[in-house]
Parts: structure tokens; C-alpha cells; sequence
């Protein structure tokens, strides 16, 4: 019996008028406001796609496995990427994008390593559980293969996502990620107007976002 | 309620703040309302009040069922293998806190934003006992170094220039950059990188407690909340009572108010879902995971059936942005973390009126706040209610407003309602006034009242007005 949880509860209770065995409340108003159909597919990517550009983000909608091969080299040119750090789910497994980075010469560093070793990574690989194209939301999970450091401590973030991931609206996203356990809407780069109102990007997350919509893997 | 605060008073910090202080904050508070009534625009203003509407219905249920919805809260957290601690009050929560840091041999903290441990003193009280903190968020960070507190919720910082941020940074850093956005905010992401990664303890505040799941929600744009809440090896979050929501289908209404209505983004750049440690010890992520539900007098606003909207507050800054008062005069005014319209409640009734009794006369009853607050808190309403409670007293608290400001008051109320009193009032002021008025102005009168000759002149009292009426014949003369 924690005297301070009693203490608290019996306050709370005393200005509700409410008593330990009160009636538990009627199901609380319905919060479903604007709920929002989907779009058509194309119209639906063409959607996400602004609202990341918007953002500051780079998108890129790729037709198959050589088109992400070659997205991968110019990738790793353009941000001079050295290591990198990635999920290890069965889609990035399948299209075997270590394998690639490899090959262009990147060290894959394991998410699971000492973090000032993840965050020596100058690029981090994702996929992306759920995206939500009327705020260019992507939603990450965590869990042993969706290590939380990759989409967070690299200063690129590369977020590869299929048609598959699509969600109409919040409320669909949230019926599944609500006992998932942690995770994180990723919206745009890390960015802050702290300094004169003035917006910059890469404060302490990932300074640029790739978006990218692999179609056939 | 805490006995040991110094009357807040907000004339006299009025009279001392810098003097472009007004000219910063109108800057930002323009940007976000502009952003903001974009973004309303977009979305169509109907949606938007039926919006207003549902968070205000949703957070009044959530508050008014509070008690049940904080039990559930804690048994979701408690399955999820984290730990529940409940604090009455700010020494309370400073002290679990610190025991959690000593358990541990915390020498270094990493903080994410949160108004709540602004409230409670955190950061002194882990001084105190040899502990470094390290504000995170880049405003928090930059008036950390200063060593002052947040001049507005969501942008702590805005009134600082790039040159005094770039001295700031030379002097308490030994870095010298050039006095520009990019280049300052790149200083200050290679510094709290490293501490980041060094911390022993990470502590973040929440935007919002999901009941259903015991998830603590925190609104962020830096990243700064995702790596207090990922790296160290220990996380503590410190949650107001008030911040509970009862379910995700709840949250989605307030979080299409929140960011919107704070800065005029959509959505914020990360919105975290922490519902306790990993779930599995290969998930990267703090080996513990503390909640700190925080009371501090929220139990007891939450009695008041005419303040308790109070607790409805999503924290967005709306009212800030928009109140005339804190665009003449910057968050520091109201000498209390929470600044502005939704300040004023806070302070008042969290201090008690002894130490805030003015805070609610600090406002002009525009009403403005009522109008974008996300949440429809009836905010003018309150503060006439806590005008009342200053003067007059209720079942809270009693009067503190000086007796014989009262004494005048009463005396004023029956002079005015007794037609004998009021005639003699009339026909001695017109005797009184004869050697002071001039050309129909009074410029100076003797003390206390010079206090309003010493800024303007006061308007001659005209003829009374029965006497007028009488000698036209009562209105039949033109």
C-alpha cells in the first residue's frame, strides 16, 4: 500500500464526489472526427510524396531491385556514407540491401553495438510499418529486428517502404500500433525554429529523410 | 499549495523587461498564428470547431473520471514491466526522482522538455546533490546556459538574437561559430551528442498519458525526447495527472489540435509512444522505465467545479500567442514556467493567491484565448472566477486581496445602490472638483490618486445628470 498513491487517489476522488468502487465511466465520447477514406493508390503515394517534400524530404518511387541497387549507389555518393547501421526485418533481409551497401563499400555496423559506434554511422536503413500520406507520417515500431537507434542516431535515414504500408487515416494506424509497444511517427527531418524562428534542419535526430516506394521486391 | 514562494508581482516585473522584448514576441507569436490559421483554413473552420468541441469533451471526461482512468494507466504500465511512482507534491517528485538517480550512481542527466519538472525545480534539486542535468531541447539548452527560465512553452528562447546566442555559446562553451541558425544549432548538436551518449539517466516530461495502454505520448520536433528516452540506460518520465487521455481514439482528436494550434505544423516531426521498457531483452532501449505521476495541487483545482477546466490544457501556446498582454509583455512577467492566459490558471491556483493573487488581474478579459483555445477551456470565465476568489473568497481559499481594498469596494457598492448616498456623492464631487478642473480636465490630483494624474488627465465630472433632465423640463424641452 503506497500512502502517496492512497493519498493522491483519495484527493482526486474527494473532488470528483467519486468513490473507490464508483462506477466505471461511460465509454468516453466519440473521438472519430473526420475520419478519412483513402484516395486511389497512385493518388494516395502522389500525397505522401508532397507532404514529405514539403517537409524537406527526399522521395523516390522505385520500380524493382535494380532500380534500388542504383538509388543505393548514388545514395551512398551523395551523403558520403562510410557506415551504415540497418533493421534487420525480412523485407530489408529480402532485398538484400547490406548485401548492396556492402559491395559499394559501406561498413555495416550491427544496431545492436556499443551506440557510439551506431552513431559513428553516417546512414541509417529502415522500413516502414505504416504510412500515413495526409501528414507524410512514417510509423516505426520497435522491437529486436526494428532496433530504435537506426532511424534516430545516423545523421541520413533512409526509409524504404512498399504500397503495403499505406493507411487511410490516424485512426487505422493507431488500432494496430496500440499494442505493439514503442514507437515513433516520423514526420520530415529532425528540425527546430528555437534560434530567431528560423527553421533548421538535423538539431539532434536525422538530418535528411529518404523516402523511398519500392515497388517490386 | 506552496508556502514558501515570493509573491509574484507582475506590475513590477512589467516595468522591467528589456525594451525589445515586445518587438521578439509579436515576431514569433505572428509566425505561429499565421501558420496556424493556415492550416485552419485547410482543414475547413466546421471540422475544426467539431474538433474544439471533441477535445473538450474527451478531456473534460477524462479529468472528471480521473481517478479510474490513473488506476488503469498504472496496471497497463505495471504489466508492461515499468514502475509507478506517485507524487502529491514537487518535493515529492524531486525526491523519487533523485532516488532513482542515486540507486543507479547517476552523475549525468539528460532532460527532454517538461513544464512539469520546471514546476517541481528538478534541475536544482539534482544539483544540489552533485548531479549535472543537461537541458536538450535547443531553446531549453540556450536558456539553461543563460541561466534563466523559458520565456514561452514552445519556443524558450525566441527572444534572444543569433549574435547573443553565438556570445553565449563562445563564453559558456569555449565555441566560437558564426552568429547564424545552421551554424549555432550544428554547435549545439555535436555538443548534446556526446552527452546523449554519456548520460546515466534520461528524463522526459509527456504531452499526454494513454490510459488503455499506460503510453506516455511526448509531441517533439528535435529529436532531443526520442534520445532522452533511447539511450540512457534508464529513463524516468514525470506526467501531470491532468495529462490523461483515455484511449488512442481520443488522442487522435488532440493530436490533430496540438500541433496546429502550437506552431501551425500538422503533426510534429516525432511523436513517441512509450508504453513501458522493451518488451524483449534484445529490443534496444532503457533496461528501465519509470512513470512519475505528479499531483501538486491538480487534485485540488480538480474540486473546484468553476476552475477545473483549468486541467484541460494540451499545452499548446495558442493563448499565449494570441493574448494581448503577453505579446506587450514575454513569458518572464508572469514569473512562473507557464506563461500567459493559461499561466495565469496554473500559477494562481497551483501557488495559491497568497504568492499569485495578481496573475489573474492580468488580463484584459478580451477573451481572445477563449476563441483558439484548442480545447475550449472558458479561460476568461476562470479568471473572473479567481478574481473573485482573490477579493472575496470561496470554498478553496479565502480573500487575500488587502481589507481595506475590500472595505472600499463594499463602500463603493452601497453608495451606488442607495439613491440619498449617491445624490450627496454627486453634489460633493462637483464642490471637490472646482479648484481642480480646468477647461473640463483634472491633471493632477493629490496622492493616492495622482497614481492615474501621473500618466493622464481624469475627466471633469459634467452636471449631474437628474438636475439636467429636471431643468429641461424632463426631455419635453430640446
Amino acid at each position: 500500500m503506497d500512502p502517496a498513491r492512497e493519498e493522491i487517489l483519495a484527493k482526486v476522488r474527494a473532488s470528483l464526489d467519486r468513490g473507490p468502487d464508483s462506477p466505471a465511466p461511460p465509454v468516453p465520447p466519440m473521438a472519430r472526427v473526420g475520419p478519412r477514406s483513402a484516395g486511389s493508390v497512385d493518388a494516395e503515394i502522389a500525397l505522401l510524396f508532397s507532404e514529405i517534400e514539403n517537409l524537406n524530404g527526399n522521395v523516390r518511387r522505385l520500380a524493382g531491385r535494380e532500380d534500388l541497387k542504383s538509388a543505393l549507389a548514388k545514395l551512398v555518393k551523395v551523403e558520403a556514407v562510410k557506415k551504415a547501421t540497418l533493421w534487420t526485418t525480412a523485407d530489408l533481409a529480402t532485398w538484400d540491401v547490406a548485401g548492396t551497401l556492402k559491395a559499394l563499400g559501406v561498413e555495416i555496423v550491427s544496431p545492436q553495438a556499443d551506440k557510439h559506434l551506431v552513431a559513428e554511422c553516417e546512414l541509417g536503413v529502415t522500413g516502414v510499418d505504416a504510412a500515413l500520406p495526409e501528414t507524410g507520417s512514417l510509423l516505426l515500431r520497435s522491437s529486436p529486428e526494428r532496433p530504435r537507434v537506426v532511424s534516430l542516431l545516423p545523421g541520413v535515414h533512409l526509409a524504404i517502404l512498399t504500397r503495403a504500408a499505406l493507411r487511410a487515416d490516424l485512426h487505422q494506424v493507431f488500432a494496430e500500433a496500440k499494442d505493439a509497444g514503442y514507437c515513433v511517427l516520423v514526420t520530415g527531418p529532425s528540425c527546430t525554429s528555437d534560434i530567431e524562428l528560423t527553421l533548421t534542419l538535423g538539431v539532434h535526430g536525422p538530418k535528411s529523410l529518404y523516402v523511398w516506394l519500392l515497388e517490386a521486391g | 499549495m506552496s508556502q514558501t514562494t515570493a509573491p509574484i508581482d507582475f506590475r513590477a516585473n512589467a516595468q522591467r523587461i528589456p525594451p525589445k522584448m515586445a518587438a521578439s514576441v509579436q515576431k514569433a507569436t505572428a509566425k505561429f498564428l499565421g501558420n496556424r490559421a493556415a492550416l485552419v483554413e485547410a482543414l475547413g473552420n466546421d471540422l475544426w470547431q467539431t474538433l474544439r468541441q471533441a477535445g473538450h469533451d474527451l478531456r473534460l471526461h477524462a479529468i472528471t473520471h480521473l481517478d479510474h482512468y490513473l488506476e488503469q494507466a498504472e496496471r497497463a504500465v505495471t504489466a508492461a514491466g515499468g514502475h509507478v511512482h506517485w507524487a502529491p507534491d514537487a518535493a515529492e517528485a524531486n525526491r523519487i526522482v533523485l532516488t532513482i538517480a542515486r540507486r543507479h550512481g547517476v552523475k549525468k542527466v539528460v532532460k527532454s522538455k517538461s513544464m512539469a519538472t520546471e514546476e517541481t525545480g528538478l534541475n536544482h534539486a539534482m544539483e544540489a546533490e552533485g548531479i549535472q542535468v543537461i537541458e536538450t531541447d535547443l531553446g531549453e539548452y540556450i536558456v539553461q546556459l543563460l541561466g534563466v527560465g523559458p520565456a514561452h512553452i514552445v519556443v524558450p528562447a525566441f527572444h534572444l538574437s543569433k549574435e547573443e546566442i553565438a556570445d553565449l555559446f563562445r563564453e559558456k562553451l569555449g565555441v566560437v561559430a558564426d552568429a547564424e541558425a545552421e551554424r549555432l544549432t550544428q554547435v549545439a548538436r555535436v555538443k548534446l551528442r556526446e552527452e546523449f551518449l554519456t548520460a546515466g539517466l534520461g528524463i522526459s516530461g509527456g504531452n499526454f498519458l494513454i490510459a488503455e495502454t499506460g503510453t506516455v505520448v511526448t509531441v517533439t520536433n528535435e529529436g532531443n525526447g526520442r534520445m532522452c528516452t533511447t539511450i540512457p540506460p534508464v529513463h524516468v518520465a514525470i506526467v501531470g495527472i491532468d495529462k490523461v487521455v483515455p484511449d488512442w481514439e481520443s488522442l487522435t482528436v488532440l493530436l490533430k489540435l496540438l500541433a496546429r494550434s502550437a506552431t501551425g505544423q500538422k503533426i510534429t516531426c516525432y511523436t513517441s509512444f512509450i508504453s513501458g521498457p522493451p518488451r524483449s531483452p534484445s529490443e534496444t532501449g532503457p533496461r528501465e522505465f519509470h512513470l512519475v505521476l505528479l499531483d501538486n495541487g491538480r487534485s485540488r483545482i480538480l474540486g473546484s467545479p468553476e476552475t477545473r477546466e483549468t486541467l484541460l490544457c494540451i499545452r499548446c501556446g495558442a493563448c499565449l500567442n494570441i493574448c494581448p498582454v503577453f505579446n506587450t509583455v514575454g513569458g518572464y512577467t508572469y514569473g512562473y514556467p507557464i506563461s500567459g492566459p493559461t499561466g495565469m490558471l496554473f500559477a494562481s491556483q497551483i501557488l495559491g493567491m497568497q504568492a499569485a493573487g495578481g496573475l489573474p488581474f492580468a488580463s484584459t478579459l478580451c477573451g481572445a484565448c477563449n476563441d483558439i483555445c484548442p480545447v475550449k477551456i472558458p479561460i476568461t470565465d476562470i479568471l473572473l472566477h479567481l478574481r473573485h476568489r482573490v477579493v472575496e473568497g470561496d470554498e478553496q481559499e479565502g480573500a487575500v486581496a488587502p481589507a481595506i481594498l475590500r472595505a472600499g469596494a463594499k463602500a463603493g457598492s452601497v453608495a451606488l445602490r442607495t439613491p440619498w448616498l449617491y445624490r450627496l456623492g454627486s453634489t460633493m464631487l462637483k464642490w471637490l472638483q472646482a479648484p481642480l478642473a480646468r477647461d473640463g480636465w483634472i491633471s493632477t490630483l493629490p496622492p493616492p490618486l495622482n497614481r492615474w494624474t501621473m500618466a493622464r488627465p481624469f475627466p471633469a465630472f459634467a452636471p449631474d445628470f437628474r438636475g439636467w433632465w429636471r431643468s429641461r423640463g424632463r426631455g419635453r424641452q430640446p
